[in-house]
């Protein structure tokens, strides 16, 4: 089978520092890393690739350097590795990349499945995975955390939710993006490293494709961030107080009610 | 109390009677001191009482040095100020002037984000700090727990992973001044206080001289040593204080020296097939000609480090039923011995270049290339740092959990080393000692500088009583192989009876002749170094 991970260059820190003049983030001295999401799925290729066999494309769309990071995705056991690298793919929301990505995959082509990370830790959209699905016209399922079984061109697997997991089925090709419990990546080996270096990565520009320029870059950028904030989780918690007696009567009360019933 | 530093020794304060090494002590009274005037102030009435003084900073050591024995306790982990910086423009080095108390993981943090409490510093340090902000310095000096106090540290000379390149706490230590036990105060500056041969002579700031002759007794011919006091001809007497376990003076104030960060960092654990071939990659590692048609490895590590196969199975087996542990890397079945190195350098290329050769070796020694992880970033180096760490975790809540069935069990580990030419010897010496005894045991450590932590888990006190025993015999062992019976952390209380194997009563006594000329009532950390002889009038 074929397998198409998609993989974002980040800064590589945990801290980020803001510039208080311009509100942006201050990437001096900060080298970047394979967005930590997309380290899961090239191992969940892998893994795939390991058990039943696969070759595994890694691709990405971004500045030149970013061949470092793909060649760091070969060291990890991916086959070949595809960029795309253009002034004109410059400046793309979530819309603009997922197009472009399209591009890349229907130039590595005849693809089973496409592996995403679940969002990338500097913009945390989370939206490329499901957009690209659908500028494809294939399936997705987001938030897979377990892979149960591949089998006559049907993914059989499971996708965590708020309230727990969903166990779910779809024929292939398609889309997936995973969560980090799906499994533990690996780091690369030294025989690794000594392949990757040796390795070509192919080079896609825009003149390489037939693509509309304005489906593109800033172009093609339909998205305007009027404000950003971290979406708020209500949990309502209640400290019990009271004798003894009270106490055992107000937590079976807690335990009785609808909100905890509805959840078992 | 007279001083009104010194509070009454009570129940709340019962953690103050224990470290590390589980061991618990007695105490009268204790007092938190903020300053050296309150050091003075709390010394002198000792002093004029004979009370003993028992020394301690975070409490973090494993031979129960800071465990008081009678007497008064001095607390110094509230004497946590950076005092200031020093900027050498010659050498073009960086030194940090730091109260005892200053935890390791503090100082990390200072450096990291270049940001001090400036409270009370001169224009000189101010401007020594512009000047440091405008590179990246780090202090070397990494013992695995971070939160020991630098006095701590001082006081046991204490190591870490990267001692292997950058040496071990008095190789960083450019001053330091100590008070004496009758209040005094000492004041060394590395390079101003040299013995002539044997002979020395220190003036204290109250302008008594104090001279003497260090004893004739010779160090072991190790990398790593903190048995017993420093001792060598024409020796710098700050090396005295530097590794005495809190016997002379209780240290008010250090100077540490920092170094440039280098650009890259990496670390590489390797998984070798046997811990033949493992130890042959050490060798080969730490610059050794191995084999006749190669030359020695150029890739100068900074750390090289070892995991024997019981401590992979260990992790193996915890990965599998501790969540706690899930995060970390898979061991594969096929993985039997592992080294882990760290390579700091200028540039990735030029550790690339090393790692290739490295490549080499491994296959040349019937290992695999591929049977390594190669942590080339800060985000996964951090991740084999997590390795590491997880060993000595594992034990320890291994052992926390024998405790709750039988309180008396405490870990059983080493700490010695010995030269390079026994490393084979030493490793078969402990293989054969963990079998005989059928101990539940794993070793890792510092295996570049031969020193090894062996880790007994006793599964109950008959098991216990054996380790013990083991231990001892090997303290004999370790001293006839020319080596050290406490590497990094200290001799304390617990290692006294195995200094009594690598030392003659004689040359011991040499020693305390020696502690009594900074401490002639013997005041300071009773029952640590020497066995406690009652003296008359101190109570």
């Amino acid at each position: 089978m074929k397998i198409i991970v998609c993989i974002k260059q980040v800064p590589g820190t945990n801290e980020v520092k803001l510039d208080p003049a311009t509100n942006t983030i201050i990437r001096d001295n900060i080298a970047s890393i394979i967005n930590p999401f997309d380290t899961y799925a090239i191992e969940e290729a892998v893994r795939i690739k390991e058990k039943m066999g696969a070759e595994i494309y890694g691709l990405s769309m971004g500045i030149p350097s970013s061949q470092e990071m793909l060649r760091e995705a070969i060291s990890l056991k991916v086959d070949k590795a595809m960029l795309l690298t253009d002034r004109k793919f410059a400046g793309a929301d979530t819309l603009a990349t997922s197009y472009a990505l399209s591009l890349g995959i229907q130039k590595i082509g005849d693809y089973d499945l496409i592996i995403c990370g679940k969002q990338a830790i500097d913009g945390d959209t989370a939206q490329v995975g499901p957009s690209l699905a659908k500028t494809l016209g294939i399936a997705y399922i987001t938030d897979v955390s377990k892979i149960i079984e591949i089998k006559d061109n049907i993914m059989h697997c499971l996708k965590i939710t708020d309230d727990g997991y969903e166990e779910l089925k779809v024929k292939l090709p398609a889309l997936i993006s995973v969560v980090k419990e799906i499994n533990m990546p690996r780091l690369p080996s030294i025989k690794g490293m000594k392949h990757a270096r040796q390795a070509k990565i192919e080079i896609v520009t825009f003149a390489d494709t037939d693509a509309n320029e304005n489906k593109l870059g800033l172009k093609g950028s339909p998205t305007k961030v009027r404000k950003t904030f971290v979406p708020t989780h209500e949990i309502n918690s209640e400290i019990i107080e009271g004798t003894t007696e009270e106490k055992v009567n107000r937590l079976a009360e807690v335990l009785n009610s609808k909100a905890i019933r509805k959840g078992m | 109390m007279d001083n009104k530093i010194k509070i009454r020794f009570t129940e709340e304060y019962g953690e103050y009677l224990r470290d590390e090494s589980r061991q618990v002590g007695f105490a009268d009274s204790i007092s938190f001191v903020k300053s050296e005037e309150e050091i003075i102030s709390v010394l002198k009435e000792n002093y004029a009482n004979k009370i003993p003084t028992t020394i301690q900073g975070a409490r973090t050591g494993l031979a129960a040095s800071s465990v008081p024995f009678g007497g008064h306790v001095i607390n110094l982990s509230r004497m946590n100020k950076v005092n200031g910086i020093r900027y050498d423009e010659v050498n073009d080095k960086f030194y940090i002037k730091l109260q005892p108390g200053v935890l390791l993981v503090e100082i990390r943090k200072y450096l990291a984000n270049k940001s001090f409490i400036t409270d009370g510093w001169n224009d000189s340090s101010k401007n020594a700090l512009y000047h440091m902000k405008k590179g990246e310095w780090f202090y070397s000096t990494d013992p695995t727990e971070i939160s020991a106090t630098i006095g701590g540290m001082v006081a046991c000379n204490a190591s870490g992973a990267k001692s292997f390149r950058y040496g071990s706490t008095r190789d960083h230590i450019q001053s330091i001044r100590a008070v004496l036990s009758d209040g005094d105060v000492i004041s060394l500056r590395r390079g101003e206080v040299i013995s002539d041969g044997r002979l020395f002579s220190v003036t204290t700031e109250g302008g008594r001289i104090i001279s003497g002759r260090l004893p004739k007794y010779e160090m072991p011919n190790v990398k790593k040593n903190t048995s017993g006091y420093f001792n060598k001809l024409n020796m710098d007497i700050i090396d005295l204080f530097i590794g005495s376990d809190g016997t002379l003076g209780v240290i008010s104030e250090i100077e540490i020296e920092l170094n440039k960060k280098q650009k890259s960092n990496w670390g590489i654990t390797i998984f070798m097939p046997d811990e033949d071939k493992a130890l042959d990659l050490v060798r080969a590692l730490r610059g050794e000609k191995i084999f006749c048609d190669r030359n020695a490895i150029n890739l100068n590590p900074s750390a090289i480090e070892f995991f024997s196969h019981n401590a992979l199975d260990m992790l193996r087996e915890q990965q599998r039923v501790n969540p706690a542990f899930a995060t970390i890397q898979e061991i594969k079945e096929n993985y039997h011995t592992a080294i882990y190195i760290e390579i700091e350098d200028d540039s990735d290329d030029k550790i690339w270049a090393g790692v290739e050769e490295l490549g080499e070796i491994i296959v040349k020694l019937g290992g695999d290339e591929d049977a390594t992880w190669v942590a080339n970033n800060p985000t996964n180096l951090e991740k084999l740092h997590s390795f590491r760490h997880a060993c000595p975790e594992c034990v320890n809540m291994q052992i926390d959990l024998i405790r709750k069935s039988d309180s008396r069990i405490t870990k059983l580990g080493t700490d010695m080393s010995v030269p390079d030419n026994k490393l084979k010897d030493v490793m078969k010496m402990y293989n054969d000692g963990i079998l005989e005894n059928n101990l539940n045991a794993v070793i890792f450590g510092h295996i570049g500088n031969n020193h090894l932590h062996v880790n007994t888990i006793p599964r109950d006190m008959d098991e216990y009583n054996r380790g013990k025993e083991l231990y001892s015999s090997w303290a004999e062992k370790i001293v006839s192989m020319g080596g050290a019976v406490s590497a990094e952390h200290g001799v304390g209380k617990l290692k006294v009876p195995f200094l009594q194997k690598m030392f003659t009563k004689d040359k011991i006594d040499d020693m305390r002749k020696l502690k009594k000329l900074f401490d002639p009532d013997q005041l300071f950390n009773r029952a640590t170094i020497f066995p406690y002889v009652e003296s008359k009038g101190v109570k």
